[in-house]
C-alpha cells in the first residue's frame, strides 16, 4: 500500500467520522463522567476505610488522576469499537471486495483504525487539561517534556499493539464463524491486566514481575504512569521494548494467520 | 499457415471446490447436542468444471440456487480456493493474488455492496483510484464516459446509503469499471432492480463489452439478461456443466420439438379441454388445454402434418407455429437430475 492511498484511506474514514456528531458528545462527556464515577467511589471508600494516606503507592488525589487518564489515554490505546470489523469483514463475507484489490488488507484496516482514533485524541486534548483545571495536579507530580514523550511513545506502540492483538484474535474467524466472546475476553483480560480497573501495583509483587513479561501493561498501565511520573525513565523503556517485541510477535502471527485463514475462506454463500 | 489462437483470458481446468458444513438438527435439543457433538457434511459445491473465455466474449452462467455458480465466480475472481483443478485468468492464477492480475480484473457482485456506505460515489471512487493507481487524466475521462452512459452523473455527490436501489448498482458498475479490466464477472448485477433499470444496465453491458472488448462472465436469474447478453451459456446443475455452448443450440439440442398453438372458436360445438386433448393426443405431448386454446410440442419432423390435422380436426380460429421459449428449456435442464449432456 502506497503511503498516499494510505492517508486517503484515513482522510477518508475521517471525514465518515465526523459526520456523527451526536456520538462524539456522547462518548465524550457522559460515557467519561461514567467511567469516572465508579471507580471514584470506590477508592473514596477504600482510602477511608483503610485509613491510610497511600494505597499501592498512590494518594487518593493521585489515584483519582490515574483513572482519568487511564480512561482518555486508553481510549486512544483501543481505537474506537470498530474492532470487530475484521471478524465481521470474514462472517459476512465482505472480505471478499479488499481481497479483490490490489492493497493490503492490513494496512487498509489499520489506516481506517487510525482515523477512528481522531475522536478520541480530540477528547482527549479537551478533556485533559479540563480535568487538570477541576482536580489539580498532586503535588508529587510533576509532568515533563520527558514524560509526556513517554506517554506518547506508550500510547503509540500501545495502540499498534491493541490493534495486532485484536487483529489476530478476530482472524479466527475464518474456522469460528462467531468470535465475540473472544473479544470480551481480550478485553477483559487488557483491561484487568493492563491497569484499566486497577493499577498493577495493587497485584503481588510476583505478579507484576510476570506481568511486565505479558503484552498488557503498555496499554494502560504504561503510558499512565510515564506521564505522572510513576515509573523510572529505564522501567518505561524496558517496558516499551517488551510491547515492540510483542508486536513483532503479533504482526508475524497476523500474517501466518491471515495467509492460512483465507485458504478457509468461503465468502458466504455458493 | 493459420496464426497462433489467441490464449484464453479465463480458463479453468476441472476445477471443484468442497464445503465442509455443519449440520444442525433443529431446536432447542439439537443446539444443545450440536455444542457437543456436531456432524459435518461434505458439500460438492462445484464438481471439475473446465471452460474457456475469450476477449470480446460475455458468456452467461446459468443454474438453479446452490447449482455452483457464484461458488465458480469466486475461484475465478481469486476471492476463494478451489479444493482441486487450477485455473488461469490473464496468465495467471487467480487465488494467488498477484496485484498485476487484480489491477485488470473486476468483480460486481449484486447482493454485496462494495461501496463505502456513508460516502457518497465521488468519494469512494477518488480512493478506487488510488487503490488502482490510475492516472488523473485517464481515471476523469473514465468517470465522465461511464457516468454518461449510466446517466448517474447527477448522483455522483449523493450518499452512497441514500441512492436508490438502481442507482447505486449503476454506481456498483463505475467503481467496478473505473479501472478498465480486461476481464469482469458478473454476479447477478440486476438482481432486484426494476425492468427499466434492468434494461439500463444490459444496454450498458452490451455497449461496454463492445467498445472494450473484455472477457465477461455473467451469472444471473433473469432469462432475460441471459437471452439480451449472451450468444453462450454455460449450464450448472448442482455443480457439474451438462452444457458449453450458443444459446441458440439449447433449443435444438434439449427441445426437439416446435409448440403449436389452437385458438377454438367456443361458438362451434363445447370443445372442453379434455376433448381437445383427446382428439390431438396422437400429434404431440398436450403442454396445455384450457377452454379456447390448446397447445402442443410437437416433434419438429411432424409439425406440418400435426398443424394440418389440428386444422382439419378442431374449430380452429388462429393457428401459431413457435419455437419453445428459452428460458422455459434452460429452467427445465437446471431442473432435471442426472443423465447429464455435453
Amino acid at each position: 500500500m502506497t503511503p498516499r492511498l494510505f492517508w486517503l484511506v484515513y482522510s477518508t474514514e475521517t471525514r465518515k467520522l465526523m459526520t456523527y456528531r451526536v456520538d462524539f458528545w456522547i462518548t465524550a462527556v457522559l460515557n467519561f463522567v461514567v467511567s469516572i464515577t465508579v471507580p471514584y467511589f470506590l477508592w473514596t471508600a477504600v482510602f477511608e476505610s483503610a485509613g491510610m494516606a497511600t494505597v499501592a503507592g498512590y494518594t487518593l488525589h493521585e489515584m483519582v488522576l490515574y483513572y482519568c487518564l487511564a480512561v482518555l489515554l486508553g481510549r486512544v490505546v483501543r481505537g474506537s469499537d470498530q474492532l470487530r470489523d475484521i471478524s465481521t469483514d470474514i462472517y459476512e463475507g465482505s472480505l471478499s471486495r479488499y481481497l479483490l484489490y490490489p492493497a493490503g488488507y492490513l494496512p487498509f484496516k489499520y489506516a481506517q483504525h487510525l482515523a477512528n482514533l481522531l475522536p478520541s485524541v480530540l477528547q482527549l486534548a479537551l478533556l485533559g487539561p479540563a480535568i487538570a483545571g477541576v482536580i489539580g495536579l498532586p503535588a508529587s507530580v510533576a509532568i515533563s517534556w520527558g514524560s509526556i514523550f513517554l506517554a506518547l511513545a506508550a500510547v503509540a506502540i500501545g495502540n499498534a499493539l491493541y490493534y495486532l492483538m485484536s487483529f489476530t484474535l478476530q482472524t479466527v474467524a475464518f474456522w469460528a464463524d462467531n468470535i465475540w466472546s473472544l473479544i470480551v475476553m481480550m478485553r477483559i483480560a487488557a483491561s484487568l491486566l493492563g491497569g484499566l480497573l486497577i493499577p498493577l501495583s495493587c497485584f503481588p509483587e510476583w505478579a507484576q514481575a510476570v506481568l511486565a513479561w505479558t503484552p498488557f501493561p503498555c496499554l494502560y498501565h504504561l503510558p499512565v504512569n510515564a506521564l505522572l511520573g510513576k515509573s523510572t525513565f529505564a522501567q518505561a523503556a524496558a517496558g516499551l521494548a517488551t510491547s515492540l517485541a510483542w508486536c513483532v510477535l503479533f504482526f508475524g502471527a497476523a500474517r501466518l494467520i491471515w495467509r492460512r485463514g483465507t485458504l478457509q475462506y468461503t465468502g458466504v454463500g455458493i | 499457415m493459420n496464426p497462433p489462437a489467441t490464449p484464453a483470458m479465463i480458463s479453468a481446468h476441472r476445477l471443484s471446490k468442497e464445503f465442509t458444513v455443519h449440520k444442525k438438527e433443529p431446536g432447542l435439543r439439537g443446539s444443545l447436542r450440536a455444542l457437543f457433538r456436531r456432524r459435518y457434511i461434505v458439500k460438492e459445491a462445484v464438481k471439475a468444471a473446465s471452460f474457456e473465455v475469450n476477449e470480446g466474449e460475455l458468456v452467461g452462467l446459468v443454474g438453479a440456487n446452490g447449482a455452483g455458480k457464484t461458488t465458480l465466480v469466486k475461484m475465478l475472481a481469486g476471492v476463494i480456493h478451489p479444493t482441486s483443478g487450477a485455473a488461469s485468468v490473464l496468465g495467471y492464477c487467480p487465488w494467488e493474488r498477484d496485484n498485476r492480475l487484480r489491477r485488470k480484473m473486476a468483480l460486481i457482485m449484486g447482493q454485496k455492496a462494495s461501496l463505502w456506505w456513508d460516502l457518497p460515489a465521488a468519494d469512494c471512487f477518488l480512493l478506487l483510484r488510488e487503490i488502482y493507481q490510475i492516472p488523473r487524466p485517464r481515471f476523469e475521462a473514465t468517470i465522465e464516459m461511464l457516468t454518461e452512459m449510466l446517466e448517474v452523473r447527477e448522483q455522483l455527490k449523493i450518499q452512497i446509503r441514500r441512492l436508490s436501489l438502481g442507482e447505486r448498482m449503476k454506481m456498483e458498475l463505475v467503481a467496478a469499471l473505473l479501472h478498465e479490466p480486461r476481464v469482469v464477472f458478473l454476479d447477478e448485477p440486476t438482481i432486484g432492480l426494476d425492468l427499466t433499470a434492468q434494461r439500463a444496465i444490459r444496454e450498458f453491458l452490451l455497449r461496454y463489452l463492445r467498445e472494450h472488448r473484455p472477457a465477461m462472465l455473467l451469472t444471473s436469474h433473469y432469462m432475460e439478461d441471459i437471452e439480451k447478453l449472451c450468444e453462450r451459456i454455460i449450464i450448472l446443475r448442482e455443480g457439474e456443466i451438462v452444457y458449453d455452448g450458443p444459446l441458440a443450440r439449447v433449443v435444438a439440442t434439449y427441445a426437439p420439438y416446435k409448440v403449436v398453438t389452437a385458438h377454438l372458436d367456443g361458438a362451434q360445438g363445447a370443445w372442453s379441454a379434455e376433448s381437445a386433448a383427446a382428439a390431438l393426443g396422437g400429434l404431440g405431448e398436450v403442454a396445455e388445454a384450457a377452454p379456447g386454446v390448446v397447445r402442443l410440442h410437437v416433434p419438429r419432423a411432424e409439425v406440418a402434418r400435426s398443424a394440418a390435422a389440428v386444422l382439419r380436426e378442431l374449430p380452429v380460429v388462429d393457428v401459431t407455429i413457435e419455437e419453445p421459449e428459452i428460458g422455459a428449456i434452460i429452467e427445465r435442464i437446471m431442473r432435471e437430475r442426472g443423465g447429464a449432456e455435453r
